[in-house]
């Protein structure tokens, strides 16, 4: 999927995370992780936020988490969920999504 | 069910009673209504307004909580309404400004701090990378040469005043590097004015000229600057647009001094040449120093040029004079985009 436009999901609440993604100007993908507990986590969520931004075919997007101590399937679906706005994409590919 | 309480939005204008309850929570937390605020959120809880949070386009004030509903995880709550709010009406790139001491405070929002005030005030935007990788592509822009210039400009519109600055800043200087405000809060819009100073400078070799950015003279850096037409600035804010401005994309250029002309009419623009020998050049800051040059303004029989006088000569078509002031370029798009004022009688 491509990235065309600004987007977020999520919160900043307690064991939630905001996600935010942008088009990436030069083409690359550029996550970056903000957390609480990235010294424990960081590799963890970083994981997480890798396999599915593959899992739905992004190679190129500005990603930045902000991470509240969320678990990692509410990383999953927050990414997704930011990934589907910033693509404008309403069909859901259950397959990818799982 | 929300022990938080409910949040919702919340339009100024809309909601005079409502208004008077957020006036009553800002005071008792030392804070002013801001009139520029388009948007607020508020929490209430038990009928009792305890929490708001304001938005002007993208820039966030007006922010506070109650003292007993304080310690909780209303706060989150708050910032994550507000920050969704913006993304509803396509804002994501935010700013805030914050008292110093409440810093802690908002990096919980996901804020990072841009430049301080020292005691007064922080800028603070709600991306730890976005400043960096603006100053990565302005780098790529680099000139070598031991003196190099920087100046902003509005153009509203492209004046013979604004020719001459940048012929005498791009003669005194190995390389200039010349920004057009972004904003799109002036009588021209940015893609009018960004084009006319690109045709007015265009014979010269030494300059590049960039598209603004929320980081030069914006609504988040300098709100008072696009208020200044109307009279009502109290806070100029300048401190902040500088030391945004020396502390990042002075040093991204390698920019050692900045040119400015002489303000002999307009109140909040003089003000600003002030400050700038202040915050750019005196103040103390972990960036070097950056050298201030005030080039006396250029006139026309004795009359500074200014892009004012050629606003208010277009309200009376009067192209006649317009032509002393501008040049070639501007004078062609004005008698395009103005046509003679026609009388109807009845």
């Amino acid at each position: 999927m491509k990235v065309v436009k600004e987007s977020i999901a999520g919160t900043l609440e307690s064991s939630d995370l905001l996600v935010k993604v942008a088009p990436s100007n030069k083409g690359t993908l550029d996550i970056v992780i903000k957390s609480h507990v990235f010294k424990q986590f960081g590799k963890q969520i970083r994981r997480v936020v890798t396999d599915t931004l593959a899992q739905l075919s992004v190679d190129a997007g500005s990603i930045v988490v902000e991470d509240k101590g969320a678990l990692d399937c509410v990383i999953r679906a927050r990414v997704q969920a930011a990934i589907m706005r910033a693509c404008g994409s309403n069909e859901l590919d259950w397959q990818r999504l799982s | 069910m929300n022990t938080t309480g409910d949040f919702y939005a919340v339009q100024p204008k809309d909601s005079p009673p409502e208004m008077e309850e957020i006036k009553k929570l800002l005071a008792a937390n030392d804070l002013e209504l801001d009139d520029q605020v388009q948007m607020f959120v508020v929490c209430r809880r038990q009928g009792r307004l305890v929490a708001c949070a304001g938005l002007d386009h993208y820039t966030i004030k007006c922010v506070a909580v109650a003292e007993d509903a304080r310690g909780e995880s209303l706060s989150l709550a708050l910032g994550s309404e507000v920050v969704n709010l913006a993304a509803t009406r396509g804002q994501f790139h935010l700013f805030l400004y914050s008292a110093p001491h409440n810093l802690p405070f908002f990096r919980g929002w996901g804020f990072y701090p841009l430049v301080e005030v020292p005691e007064r005030v922080v800028l603070m935007e709600n991306s730890p990378v976005a400043i960096e990788r603006y100053c990565d592509s302005l780098r790529e822009q680099r000139r070598p040469g031991q003196k190099i210039g920087g100046i902003v400009l509005n153009a509203n519109p492209f004046t013979l005043g604004h020719r001459y600055l940048v012929e005498q800043a791009a003669r005194a200087c190995h390389w200039l590097h010349v920004f057009v405000v972004k904003e799109d809060a002036s009588l021209f819009s940015y893609v009018d004015r960004f084009a006319l100073v690109a045709a007015g400078v265009k014979n010269i070799d030494n300059l590049t000229l960039y598209r603004g950015s929320d980081y030069i003279i914006s609504r988040a850096t300098f709100p008072g600057y696009f208020l200044k037409d109307q009279g009502i600035i109290e806070h100029s804010w300048a401190a902040i647009d500088l030391l945004l401005f020396r502390e990042y994309i002075a040093p991204a250029l390698d920019i050692t001094h900045r040119y400015v002309g002489t303000e002999p009419f307009d109140p909040v623009t003089n003000n600003y040449n002030a400050e700038m020998k202040r915050w750019l050049e005196q103040a103390p800051s972990a960036a070097a120093p950056i050298t201030v040059i005030e080039v006396p303004r250029a006139s026309t029989r004795g009359t500074p040029i200014s892009a004012s006088k050629v606003r208010q000569l277009l309200a009376q078509r009067n192209f006649s004079k317009i032509q002393e002031l501008v040049p070639a370029t501007t004078l062609r798009f004005l008698e395009k985009q103005f046509p003679a004022l026609v009388t109807t009688t009845q």
